[in-house]
């Protein structure tokens, strides 16, 4: 121990006081940043001369980042379904806002079908009407019409999902690269012990974002290198290097179309054949909208079409032929369909009774609707113009029970007007259920966003307080270093005196 | 005759005391030299006579310079990795250019254009090349080569062995017909390196196929026909731990690589979903290197850009006997001499050799307040000897003025 080596120990100990304070000015400069900045601490260790920064750490809480990853997802997963929900809730209107009666609302299949009921109720009335048969047979053709729009609603919203997918997979993929090269960094970085903690910020980021899309799980190995999973096991990111998350795209979808799985690592994520399906995150909630509640409102809707075209179908008066479609059918349809899937979609007036289309609306009293030249389908034979009996007929099999496809996911006997009141509340149901889910996800979201904030994040009262001791410090240090000089000095000026 | 004999004895003190103040002002001008050991005059005595009962004539003194090269000095840190310091005994290996070999502590080793680390007096830093095919640590001074970062090399190493740890839903449903790459219970991968440093990806392929037991089938994920290692596993029901006679590691044999061992015995078997919590191989692709590192055992190793290390040299430390009696040199180095002792070469740390440290400098073990203080008193003595001489004249000059 020496004067030369005490000076030694000031000029160290005023460069470690230095290096903390640029931790300690970066921890204030990122303390507005709380989404991505953690807390840099530098680790400061007592050597033989004096005293250095060793290394740099940040404070970290994978637990509680994990909770973030999970919630994000989670709340992805709800945001996609909301949003698509949004769309399809469009076909019956907003209920909510009124509250009376769905049958206020004109866009509803349900209310489409009542004002069509009631217009053959009052031509029922008066049969010799033409003015009334015409307005039944109109909205007969608004009917159809609504469940051809509900129908291109229901494709329209798989086509957004199916291509919201397939977004999120280039997402996913371009998110996996990044980590690669900044995963690569932190690896390197972290085996010439250089700093590594704004890369491991930016890394954190990533998952952040990569959670967004998909539900993940992430390990760390002991050289900070990680492995990203999905939250149903499968391989992501391993051994620096990125598996490729493949997805084709469909971009027309009909009632029929069954759109493709996301495959990651070769295994398929989504689907119901999928052997580990992904849990959360956006391609979670599109799946789902795509593939299971957009399906089940089809169904719905295709249900309605069927059960409309079976009750208007006409049956053979004279010799036991086939039944026909009548007043509802499809284009250049010429038998009863045997399947309902897609007749939402394609159900129409028969233009033969149509008007507007150059038919007779009388027909609906008389029938003969499927086919005008063949008068075995002609219940009026006589031409009475007060004659009800048809009339009657129909309204009676409107209100009768029918049979529904047990994949609409409702009730598979009821009435039509019934089953049309229960596909919208089962729409609304789907839709208040995904909305409370979401503001649940959300408020998790935030909670664990605070959580990791608070374990992880800056708190500006201790940086102040901390850049007092180390101004203390420094000015103590610096003290030091007078005094030495100062008997430096004295050696210099007061013996060479005594020559 | 007396009086001649004390001047000639205050000359001899004079030069003792130049002799102190040369080596105080070399001190002082090296007080900041990296490695430098301070040099020290000590004073000897020279006798004329002896066992004298009359007259009396001087001796006088003679001084011998030494430099206390076993003081260790301060450490003060450093930027850069190749920046050495010993903490203990011993000394750095290094050879000039024409190949002769001394010994230093002046360790602010940089790269030079062929990639050698050449200290700031322009000394070579030699080690031993640890390079398959090289001589390896023969701890003789045969073996030393020139310690070389060049980084302009490529180097791959393919995978030997790897832990692969994961848990198995013990409540997945027994698999419906014979396992194979499509039909599975759980799948996961696992990046190896083939010789040429390819990534090869190797799909871990778990099917349950009963209660408590599973196959394991390891697959190349470029190439799904027949799996490369197909294991049965079986699981204790009381633990959820992996139970004998299952294997615990898997022997794979990496398509256009070698053969490697993976590690399985941590797997478990319980109520909880499939789950990967380890998942590593060694081995990597051709990669640059990025840095070197060096540990306290002077293991020199070139740290690559997937942040890889590979030893690739041991830097030895050499030590004598007598480390003060070793001849000085210019530029902070020293050589073997007989009074010093044979080199002893061996590993930092071990055999009371010092440790290395990176990016430290081993300071100036001089300190200024001492040689300010032994200047004063070097000035003081020599006005000494110089009043001594002073009175000698004088005395002469009174006899000369006698004869006058």
């Amino acid at each position: 121990m020496s004067l030369s080596s005490a000076s030694n120990i000031a000029k160290s100990g005023l460069n470690t006081v230095s290096a903390e304070t640029s931790f300690l000015s970066r921890n204030v400069t990122g303390a507005s940043d709380t989404a991505t900045y953690s807390r840099k601490i530098a680790n400061v260790i007592s050597s033989l001369d004096g005293s250095r920064v060793a290394s740099v750490t940040r404070a970290s809480n994978l637990a509680v980042f994990g909770n973030l990853l999970g919630a994000t997802s989670a709340s992805a997963t709800q945001n996609a379904i909301s949003a698509g929900l949004d769309t399809l809730n469009q076909t019956v209107g907003d209920v909510s806002s009124s509250s009376s009666s769905t049958t206020s609302n004109s866009t509803s299949p349900a209310a489409l079908l009542s004002n069509f009921t009631n217009a053959l109720q009052s031509y029922e009335a008066s049969p010799s009407s033409v003015t009334l048969a015409n307005s039944a047979v109109f909205a007969a053709a608004t009917l159809a019409q609504g469940l051809n729009s509900a129908a291109a609603t229901v494709n329209q919203v798989r086509e957004q999902a199916d291509s919201g997918i397939a977004a999120s997979v280039q997402t996913i993929n371009s998110l996996l690269a990044q980590f690669q090269t900044v995963n690569a960094q932190i690896v390197g970085g972290t085996a010439t012990s250089a700093d590594v903690t704004d890369l491991q910020d930016s890394r954190d980021n990533i998952l952040s974002q990569l959670a967004q899309q998909i539900g993940i799980t992430t390990t760390i190995g002991a050289n900070g290198d990680m492995s990203i999973y999905t939250d149903s096991g499968v391989t992501l990111f391993q051994g620096g290097a990125a598996r490729s998350v493949t997805f084709s795209s469909t971009h027309t979808y009909t009632a029929a179309t069954s759109g493709n799985a996301v495959y990651a690592d070769g295994i398929p994520i989504t689907g119901s054949s999928a052997a580990m399906p992904i849990a959360n995150g956006t391609i979670a909630g599109l799946a789902t909208l795509r593939d299971s509640l957009s399906v089940t409102y089809q169904a719905q809707l295709d249900g309605i079409a069927g059960a409309l075209i079976n009750a208007f179908s006409e049956t053979d008066q004279a010799a036991p032929g086939p039944d026909l479609p009548g007043l509802f059918t499809t284009q250049g349809a010429t038998s009863l369909p045997t399947s309902t899937t897609g007749l939402a979609g394609q159900i129409t007036v028969n233009p033969s009774v149509d008007p507007s289309q150059g038919g007779n609306a009388l027909l609906l009293r008389d029938g003969g609707i499927s086919d005008t030249a063949n008068s075995d389908y002609t219940y009026n034979t006589t031409g009475d113009a007060s004659y009800t009996a048809r009339l009657s007929q129909l309204l009676a099999k409107l209100s009768a029970t029918q049979t529904y496809s047990a994949s609409g996911g409702i009730t598979t006997s009821a009435n039509l007007s019934d089953y049309a009141a229960a596909s919208v509340s089962w729409l609304e149901a789907q839709r208040s259920n995904v909305s409370s889910q979401s503001n649940y996800q959300s408020t998790l979201l935030s909670t664990a966003g605070t959580a990791l904030s608070n374990a992880t994040g800056v708190n500006i009262n201790d940086e102040m307080s901390k850049m007092l001791d180390l101004e203390n410090s420094y000015s103590a240090t610096a003290k030091l270093l007078t005094t030495i000089d100062g008997m430096f000095s004295m050696l210099m000026t007061d013996l060479g005196n005594l020559a | 005759m007396g009086l001649f004999s004390a001047m000639n004895a205050s000359v001899s003190g004079m030069n003792a005391q130049a002799n102190l103040l040369a080596t105080v002002s070399e001190n002082i001008s090296n007080s900041n030299t990296t490695g430098y050991k301070q040099a020290s005059t000590l004073f000897r005595d020279i006798v004329d006579q002896v066992g004298a009962t009359g007259d009396y004539s001087a001796g006088g003194v003679t001084t011998l310079v030494r430099y206390n090269v076993a003081e260790q000095g301060g450490l003060s840190s450093t930027t850069s990795a190749t920046d050495l310091a010993i903490q203990g005994n011993g000394f750095f290996l290094v050879d000039d250019s024409n190949g002769a070999t001394y010994l230093t502590r002046a360790g602010s080793f940089v790269e030079n254009s062929s990639g050698n680390l050449v200290n700031a007096a322009g000394y070579t830093l030699m080690g031993y090349s640890l390079a398959p095919g090289a001589g390896g640590v023969t701890l003789s001074s045969a073996g030393l080569t020139p310690v070389n970062i060049n980084s302009t090399a490529l180097i791959a190493a393919p995978s030997t062995a790897g832990t692969f740890t994961a848990n198995l839903n013990s409540n997945a449903a027994t698999l419906t017909g014979a396992p194979s790459f499509t039909n599975y219970t759980s799948k996961s991968s696992v990046i190896a390196y083939d010789s040429l440093g390819n990534p090869v990806t190797l799909d871990t392929v778990f099917s349950k196929t009963g209660a408590n037991t599973w196959q394991i089938d390891v697959y190349d994920d470029a190439a799904p026909g027949t799996p490369l290692t197909t294991q049965t596993l079986t699981f204790d029901p009381s633990s959820g731990d992996l139970a004998p006679p299952s294997p615990t590691s898997l022997s794979i044999a990496v398509p256009g690589g070698v053969t490697a061992s993976l590690n399985i015995a941590s797997t478990t078997q319980l109520a909880s979903s499939f789950a990967v919590s380890q998942a590593t191989m060694d081995g990597n692709a051709p990669s640059q290197v990025k840095s070197v590192s060096i540990s306290a055992d002077g293991t020199l190793s070139y740290v690559f850009a997937n942040g890889s290390q590979v030893a690739a040299y041991k830097i030895p430390l050499g030590n004598v006997i007598s480390p003060d009696s070793l001849s000085n040199i210019s530029g902070d180095v020293f050589q073997v001499n007989s009074d010093s002792g044979d080199l002893v070469i061996g590993v930092a740390g071990t055999g009371g050799l010092g440790l290395v440290q990176s990016s430290e400098l081993e300071n100036s073990t001089v300190d200024l307040a001492t040689q300010l203080t032994d200047m004063i008193v070097a000035q003081r003595g020599y006005e000494a000897n110089t009043k001594v001489f002073q009175t000698g004249s004088d005395l002469l000059a009174q006899l000369n003025n006698m004869l006058k």
